[in-house]
């Protein structure tokens, strides 16, 4: 089953197991994705939670960077930019 | 509206200002305070502090503005601070009454984080949802009532540009006490994350809090597309954006570089008038030069870099204030992170092409002290408009003229550029090493918000270009005067007028020898030959010079002269070297007071002093001291020494520590030295 987005609201439906997980830095321009969860307990995973990305929440990668890097996210409504090693740690579907 | 009674509780209030970063908090604070009683650093730390004063309802408030944080569970000196500050620890700030939250409507959930957050401190709380207008514009209806019923306090809507919501703020605010500490948001934790940490688990439990209670609370009707949506699509296009961008930079560049010539002119043009009129109201003596020569100039070589300071926040502030600031960030963050620093460091290292001292100041905008710090240490290595005179000068004069590949590349424009690029090169390479050394560690992350498109307040862009303005004369002003009043004092003192009368003689004669020698030039006879005249000025160029090389700065260039002499220096060059501590600029004028010129005397372009510099012999021979290789391995030198006592103060400021400048004065001189002999002995061995 794929995941069904609903553009009103900030969160997206429950994973199911025939989602193949991947990370946000593979995801390409355009792209609208839902976060399942942020890898680590350190200080970047807790500053990446807090901004936000926390299980559940669609995310959809708006641009990137002249130089592939970092890339430009839209999520809770407001825009973040990440480096691509730290989109990483971010698993999505 | 129910009003306390005058005169309960404490006196004063004091109301702290909590939100994140870009929700318009500056904005509300010089809408309800004005421009700030009390700005500068926290002690012990290089984080803002601004506290202004209000009065509203016969109560005083006193504003304390926070730095902007996004949570309570702190990363990094500013949010520590803000957390302090919010629970009474931090010295100097009274324990806070009131907390005022202020929230981005535009951006609800996550500002609501760390409002959530707040009603757990234990304080009165009212949460102010800025930027209003924005949110109207974009068709987003809150329900303001019954957030302030689900969250237990006062939710007052504010717009400061159009003055909507003050007077209700200001009434929460003094309400606020006697509803008390308002409810903790109550979180729940899942049973899956049950094995990480404590502040993951807080975040996405908080987060899954925040989903229910603004459910219901916002409604999204549809708008128009907004034109700063369609702008923002343009300037983020890899060709439009990166255009856009350069043209951004080109005109925050030439502002500094060109439009703050005119008034930097007009100060050193006002302290010249005033110091012509000390001039010519005292007699010639000791006092008149200490005053002129010392403490005048010193005083212009101090107000000469404020409007370039005012200038370069008033732009930065633009940049900020509508959100360009982030973006230009994020578009060089790739070029930069490759030696260890980051996007934010850009504009910082672009202004130090101009002058480093606005380009260190404008390193306050990188929140992140590591790559701040690093930022501060390579930004005097750019090559600073006080350089081109010594660079024009030597290129001009040592460096042949002639076509390099093709014919309208000439060798002096190639050499002055190579100056440049050497500075870039070495502050990549230095700022590589010391990020994979000294500075090794967990990679700093580099989240960071990209504001929506607004427009700039025009209070708080003035404010913080006068702010910044102040802070430098300020703080940085006075230790600079002192140091010039100092450097003048060792390059005229002791006068020993026996000493000064042998040394004349000495020169006198040197001279009157080289016009007797028949195998001397005849272009160098010229340069001779005024030159002796100026020994017959009672009073002139030729005594100046006399008393600057009896003084200790003079006998200190003789004492010097073997740790100069491998670069291909005399002792007057590294005389001159010494006397431009100063400022990089000062080793012109000091070059032609001790080859017995009037700096008053030579025209813009320093051709006279050039043609002395030709005509110049190693003392007793008739070797040149002026080769190819010694002009390279001075503009060398002078590309990455640190000779420039305002910036090392100003590092000493910013950094709130002294130990940097002597950080940046010992590696730069170190390196400095090292490239010029590199540079000499390479010169000389190619018998250039």
């Amino acid at each position: 089953m794929r995941p069904i987005l609903n553009p009103s609201a900030a969160v997206c439906e429950p994973c199911t197991p025939a989602d193949s997980p991947r990370t946000l830095d593979g995801v390409r321009v355009g792209e609208t994705i839902c976060v399942v969860d942020v890898d680590g307990d350190d200080a970047l995973a807790i500053r990446l939670l807090e901004m936000g990305l926390t299980p559940g929440v669609t995310i959809r990668v708006v641009g990137q960077a002249p130089f592939g890097d970092p890339v430009e996210l839209e999520l809770r409504s407001y825009r973040l930019s990440i480096r691509r090693a730290e989109a990483a740690r971010v698993t999505v579907r | 509206m129910e009003h306390l009674p005058l005169g309960s509780g404490p006196a004063r209030l004091t109301v702290v200002l909590l939100g994140n970063p870009n929700t318009g908090k500056s904005t509300l604070f010089s809408a309800l305070a004005g421009i700030p009683t009390r700005v500068g650093n926290y002690p012990g730390v290089t984080v803002e502090e601004k506290i202004g004063r209000l009065r509203h309802a016969g109560r005083e408030i006193d504003l304390v503005d926070l730095p902007g944080t996004y949570s309570l569970v702190p990363q990094g000196p500013d949010e520590e601070v803000a957390v302090n500050v919010l629970y009474g620890r931090q010295p100097g700030v009274p324990s806070p009454d009131v907390v005022v939250a202020v929230v981005d409507a535009t951006n609800l959930e996550r500002n609501l984080y760390l409002a959530t957050q707040a009603t757990e401190v234990g304080l009165p709380l009212v949460v102010a949802i800025s930027l209003a207008d924005v949110s109207d514009r974009k068709g987003l209806t809150i329900d303001t009532a019954e957030l302030s019923r689900r969250l237990g306090c006062g939710v007052v809507r504010v717009a400061p540009p159009r003055g909507e919501g003050l007077t209700a703020l200001k009434d929460a605010i003094l309400e606020a006490p006697a509803h008390g500490k308002p409810p903790a948001l109550a979180l729940e934790y899942s049973e899956a994350d049950a094995g990480r940490s404590a502040a993951a688990r807080e975040a996405i439990a908080r987060y899954r809090a925040i989903d229910r209670l603004v459910s219901g609370v916002v409604s999204r009707r549809p708008a128009a597309p907004l034109p700063e949506d369609r702008i923002d699509r343009m300037l983020t296009h890899t060709l439009w954006g990166s255009l856009f961008f350069a043209a951004v930079m080109l005109a925050l560049f030439s502002s500094i570089f060109w439009l703050a010539a005119p008034l930097m002119d007009l100060v050193s043009g006002g302290v010249d008038a005033v110091a012509a009129w000390v001039g010519d109201s005292l007699p010639a003596g000791a006092i008149r030069g200490l005053l002129v020569d010392g403490v005048l100039a010193g005083i212009s070589g101090v107000v000469v870099f404020v409007p370039q300071i005012a200038l370069l926040f008033l732009f930065v502030a633009i940049l900020e204030g509508c959100g360009y600031l982030a973006r230009a960030a994020y578009l060089m963050d790739r070029l930069l992170v490759g030696v260890g620093l980051s996007g934010k460091s850009f504009v910082p290292l672009l202004s130090s092409f101009a002058c480093a001292i606005p380009g260190i100041m404008a390193a306050r905008t990188i929140e992140n002290r590591r790559d701040r710090l690093l930022t501060i240490l390579v930004a005097p290595l750019m090559s600073c408009s006080a350089r081109l005179p010594v660079y024009f000068l030597l290129c001009g004069a040592f460096v042949p003229d002639v076509a390099v590949g093709v014919s309208f590349l000439r060798l002096p424009a190639v050499v002055l550029a190579s100056m440049y690029a050497l500075g870039i090169v070495v502050a990549a390479a230095v700022a590589w090493i010391l990020s994979s050394t000294v500075f090794r560690g967990p990679p700093q992350p580099f989240v960071m918000e990209l504001p929506s498109w607004r427009w700039p307040q025009a209070a708080v862009v003035f404010e913080r270009a006068r702010e910044a303005a102040w802070s430098f004369l300020y703080n940085a002003g006075t230790v600079i005067l002192a140091v010039s009043v100092v450097v003048w004092a060792l390059s005229n003192y002791p006068q020993n007028e026996d000493r000064i009368a042998a040394d004349m003689q000495v020169e006198r004669a040197t001279i009157e020898a080289r016009l007797a020698d028949p195998s001397t030039l005849e272009t160098d006879r010229l340069v001779l030959a005024e030159e002796l005249a100026a020994f017959d000025v009672p009073d002139g160029p030729a005594r100046r010079g006399a008393i600057q090389r009896q003084s200790v700065l003079g006998r200190a260039g003789l004492f010097f002269e073997p740790v100069v002499r491998p670069l291909g220096w005399d002792w007057r060059l590294g005389c001159a070297a010494i006397a431009s501590f100063p400022a990089r600029e000062v080793v012109l004028g000091t070059l032609s007071v001790l080859y017995n010129l009037s700096p008053d005397d030579d025209d813009a372009e320093g051709t006279m002093l050039a043609r002395r510099l030709t005509a110049a012999r190693w003392d007793g021979t008739d070797r040149k001291v002026f080769t190819l290789p010694v002009a390279l391995s001075v503009m060398v030198f002078f590309a990455l020494c640190a000779q420039c006592a305002s910036t090392l103060v100003v590092i000493g400021r910013e950094t709130g520590s002294w130990m940097w400048p002597v950080v940046t004065f010992t590696y730069m001189t170190v390196l400095a030295w090292l490239a010029a002999w590199v540079t000499y002995q390479f010169g000389t061995w190619m018998g250039w």
